[in-house]
């Protein structure tokens, strides 16, 4: 809390939530009772408790990329579902592959609950969608969802990453991301998810039509429809702000 | 074999459909010399189903044969070969496979799963459902007598969409020997539905959410994978573009390498180009081959094209997927059809012509309605065959004479000659219901529908009507491999599935660079001719003709496409358009673990090879294999110009004869083409060697 001195809590606050300059490259951040409370506004202020307490603020910095697909380009071979497991996890698993392509290969992402060639895919118009992480900004759902706090921000480019170490395979995180993009690696007990390969992911490198891109970061959550409610999860972190 | 550390799960499935009992057996302990595909169902035919069992007897198997290689990363892989006693060839049913692609392999891998060994029948119509390691039958009486799109819809809607299904139609389950398995919309494996059906299973689904392991370091595999992207060409492994291309030193207009600037997917939203693809591009390698523009025709195939589709793990994608409104409106199918080559051929081949300024467009709006017909109703074309035969039938007044009265009226006539698809309803209808004589007898095995009709001899001497052997046609045989063709075509018991050889020959490159690689592969420039320009029979020829059987069976067991490989050239105008044999050994010794060079893992296809031989020598029951196995048709001998002069493709009888001798000479058979002891044993089949020679049938 160095700055502090320097700045004043509302200034902290807009640099807070300055989305361009994260300030913490660890992904939260140790704030004042002070700043936390101003946060709240002037009603809690009135408690007059300025006490300076460090409290953890679970607030994941934005990522720098993102991926996006073109799904008139997808031809459906799945390599990039090969690209991502074969090259990260040394198996061919499209069960964790962290881009989806086999469950919407079919029939799209409604499945056959419209019957028979009424949806996308093989068996409907041919759309081929492929569902990749949005490494949504601020709350997290799977970050926030995890009781361990096993979801974190991991440079060089900022993506939600699972640690294996912290994670304890409860799979809570598989039901709170509302576009079901969290996997679970059976073999070895812990959930997975895109880590975008540290910038350079191996699905887009694999793609052979050009169908995935590798862009800066933006908010992709407002107009991508969910796949499934997700169930929201507030932590008592969240009522420090909120 | 040894252990395996990736590519096979290890286990391979035996459901047995009389008693109902699901077990599993180890793959490499038990099949692992024979590697998965062809090479599993082969050892299974061998040593479990007796010699004089016929296709639809119980005591037929059926396996539905997958490799290492299926479910990995190496291009185009997920093929799956279905071995059986074959319903269709003449003058008996003897062993042969159908080969699906598509996604059903590797998903089969997923579930942990390396093969499965189907035996017996079920009491009454089945399912198998195969989620992981949880395996059941399940009832399928609701699902008899309907099509192979609303089966696999109520499998998936049972199982999650993700499952893949391979599924008979009303064909198989009448046991038409000309019935297809169909798996991921427009996959068909042919020749086999109607054994499904003689057995009562209707249909397996697949759902696997484990995983294929790599033996190899993740880098090492990666650094292989992308190895081999810079060396694969477009469909058929064509290497040059079929139009100028910036960036091509040769274009050829037969090549599959149909992409260009101004070339699109027309139906898709937007419109998607296809471009120059350069092949250092790595993405544009699944749009270099634009099959609908290809199959079609430009105008009409690029205006119909949502996108091209494929197989599992396949950049290059052969399967058209078109969008055409009427076949919707007319006809009630989906306005959106898949297929790829004779399964959009064959419908329009019903029909002799299509006359009218509307022509083509009734043509191609038969296939693209032919196509939906026989994936729905399950019915297999022969490569063909079966239209050409009723063509010639119906084109020579002959079904007037052969069908009865009253079943010759009904047929619709007037919609065949005038060309409209709408015909195909009805004639397709026939044949999966085996309505009436006509309807039996397209469904039979063709050679013995000739034989009934009486197709006289002017059949059989003429190139067009595509006849080759034991009732079924040629496959790419002399018309584009001379003598290596034709050896290839005599090997088997159905129409020939090998393109190794013919993935070359029609690449496209100049001749003087295809002879400069031939003789780089095959010992000499001799080995290969330009097509319709041949020289006489030489031992290099013979050479390309057992390496492209071996390569044959390699890639059906490995679960690798032989549609696409061998890789004998590349695009690559920087390595002498040079490819790469061994590519195959090195995804397998890095996928598995267990190291092989090309020359050892060609001994295992090898191996599969003598097998797929010795059964079909057992099965006939004859010593003679050159004279009633291994024939070639009349108009190889009498059609068209004097021998070895341009624009012929007709040999001397004897220039065939020594083809026979030298491939026999280099297979390691005798002049009968009966494998000798000495080369079974050199192969480690002693105990084929030993039952051919208690059979006398031993070379």
């Amino acid at each position: 809390m160095k700055d502090e001195k320097k700045t004043g809590a509302v200034e902290s606050i807009v640099e807070f939530f300055n989305v361009n300059k994260p300030t913490s490259r660890r992904g939260f951040l140790k704030l004042s009772a002070a700043t936390a409370v101003a946060i709240y506004g002037a009603n809690i202020l009135a408690d007059g408790n300025d006490k300076v307490e460090a409290k953890s603020v679970f607030i994941l910095e934005d990522a720098k990329g993102v991926l996006v697909s073109d799904p008139s380009r997808c031809v459906g071979c799945r390599r990039c579902e090969l690209a991502c497991t074969e090259y990260n996890d040394g198996k061919s698993c499209p069960t964790i592959s962290r881009i989806k392509v086999a469950r919407n290969l079919n029939y799209g992402p409604q499945g056959t609950q419209f019957g028979f060639k009424r949806g996308h895919g093989k068996y409907g118009d041919f759309l081929i969608i492929q569902d990749m992480c949005k490494q949504c900004p601020h709350p997290v759902p799977c970050a926030t969802a995890c009781p361990n706090d096993a979801i974190e921000v991991k440079g060089p480019v900022n993506a939600r990453v699972v640690n294996t170490e912290k994670c304890v395979g409860c799979k809570i995180c598989q039901r709170a991301c509302p576009w079901d993009m969290m996997s679970f690696d059976e073999e070895i007990g812990k959930a997975t998810k895109c880590t975008l390969c540290d910038g350079k992911p191996q699905c887009v490198e694999a793609c052979p039509t050009g169908s995935l891109r590798y862009v800066p970061w933006r908010d992709l959550t407002k107009n991508y429809r969910p796949r499934q409610a997700g169930m929201m999860a507030v932590t008592d972190d969240c009522k420090t702000c909120h | 074999m040894v252990k395996a550390k990736g590519g096979f799960t290890g286990k391979t499935l035996r459901v047995n459909l009389t008693t109902g009992k699901i077990t599993a057996e180890d793959t490499l302990a038990k099949y692992g010399d024979f590697l998965g595909g062809t090479g599993i169902g082969y050892k299974v035919l061998w040593d479990e189903v007796p010699i004089g069992t016929r296709a639809f007897d119980e005591a037929n198997k059926i396996v539905f044969g997958v490799g290492p290689l299926a479910g990995t990363g190496a291009p185009c892989n997920s093929r799956t070969a279905i071995t059986t006693i074959w319903p269709v060839c003449y003058p008996d049913t003897y062993v042969a496979s159908g080969h699906m692609g598509g996604h059903f392999a590797a998903e089969l891998k997923f579930a942990g799963w390396d093969s499965i060994i189907i035996e017996g029948k079920a009491p009454h119509p089945v399912w198998l459902c195969i989620e992981d390691d949880k395996v059941e039958l399940k009832d399928a009486r609701r699902l008899w007598g309907s099509g192979v799109y609303r089966t696999t819809a109520e499998i998936n809607a049972e199982m999650g969409p993700e499952a893949q299904v391979a599924a008979i139609g009303p064909a198989g389950e009448n046991m038409v020997p000309n019935a297809v398995v169909i798996t991921g919309y427009s996959h068909s494996a042919g020749g086999v539905g109607g054994v499904m059906g003689s057995k009562n299973l209707k249909a397996i689904g697949v759902r696997g959410t484990g995983s294929v392991k790599i033996a190899a370091d993740k880098k090492e595999w990666k650094k292989l994978i992308q190895y081999s992207l810079t060396l694969i060409g477009s469909n058929n492994q064509h290497v040059v573009p079929s139009t100028p291309q910036p960036w091509a030193e040769y274009h050829w207009p037969g090549s599959r390498w149909t992409a260009s600037k101004g070339v699109f997917w027309g139906a898709a939203n937007p419109p998607v180009e296809t471009g120059t693809c350069d092949p250092h591009d790595m993405h544009s390698i699944g749009l270099r081959c634009h099959k609908g523009a290809k199959d079609f025709g430009n105008d009409f195939g690029e205006k119909h094209t949502v996108r091209m589709g494929g197989c599992h793990a396949c950049p290059i994608r052969c399967h058209a997927q078109i969008e055409y409104a009427p076949v919707e409106e007319k006809y009630g199918y989906s306005k959106y059809a898949a297929n790829t080559c004779m399964g959009w051929y064959s419908p329009r081949q019903v029909f002799h012509e299509f006359p009218g300024p509307d022509g083509d467009l009734k043509a191609s709006e038969a296939m693209v309605l032919g196509s939906h017909i026989v994936n729905d109703l399950g019915v297999w074309d022969n490569y063909a065959l079966m239209q050409k035969v009723f063509n010639y039938a119906a084109t020579h007044g002959m079904l007037e004479k052969i069908l009865p009265e009253d079943e010759y009226k009904s047929i619709p006539w007037e919609l065949w000659e005038n060309g409209d698809p709408e015909f195909l309803l009805d004639f397709y209808r026939r044949i999966a219901y085996k309505e009436g004589v006509l309807g039996k007898d397209l469904g039979d095995s063709t050679l013995k529908t000739m034989k009934k009709w009486g197709i006289p001899d002017d059949f059989y001497k003429k190139f067009k009507w595509k006849y080759w052997k034991m009732g079924h046609p040629y496959h790419h045989s002399v018309e584009s491999s001379g003598q290596v063709g034709a050896l290839i075509n005599m090997q088997y018991n159905r129409d020939s599935q090998n393109h190794s050889f013919q993935n070359f020959i029609q690449n496209g490159l100049p001749i003087d660079v295809q002879k400069k690689l031939a003789a780089e592969v095959w010992g000499s420039p001799d080995a290969i001719d330009a097509p319709k320009n041949y020289t006489p029979m030489n031992k290099y020829k013979a050479l390309a003709a057992k390496w492209a059987s071996i390569k044959k069976e390699l890639h059906d067991s490995l679960s690798l496409c032989n549609w696409m490989y061998p890789w004998v050239a590349s695009p690559l105008k920087e390595r002498g358009y040079r490819g790469d044999t061994s590519l195959e050994a090195k995804y397998f010794s890095l996928a598995t673990g267990i190291e092989v060079t090309e020359e050892e893992l060609d001994l295992y296809a090898e191996r599969i090879f003598n097998l797929h031989r010795a059964l079909t020598i057992m099965q006939m029951n004859t010593r003679d294999m050159r004279n009633e196995h291994d024939t070639a048709p009349d108009w190889l001998y009498e059609e068209g110009p004097e021998p070895f002069t341009p624009g012929s493709q007709r040999f001397p009888r004897e220039d065939i004869e020594k083809a026979k001798d030298l491939f026999y000479e280099v297979c390691g058979w005798n002049k009968e083409g009966l494998p000798t002891r000495e080369t079974l044993e050199r192969l480690g089949l002693k105990d084929v060697a030993d039952r051919l020679e208690k059979a006398n049938l031993l070379g």
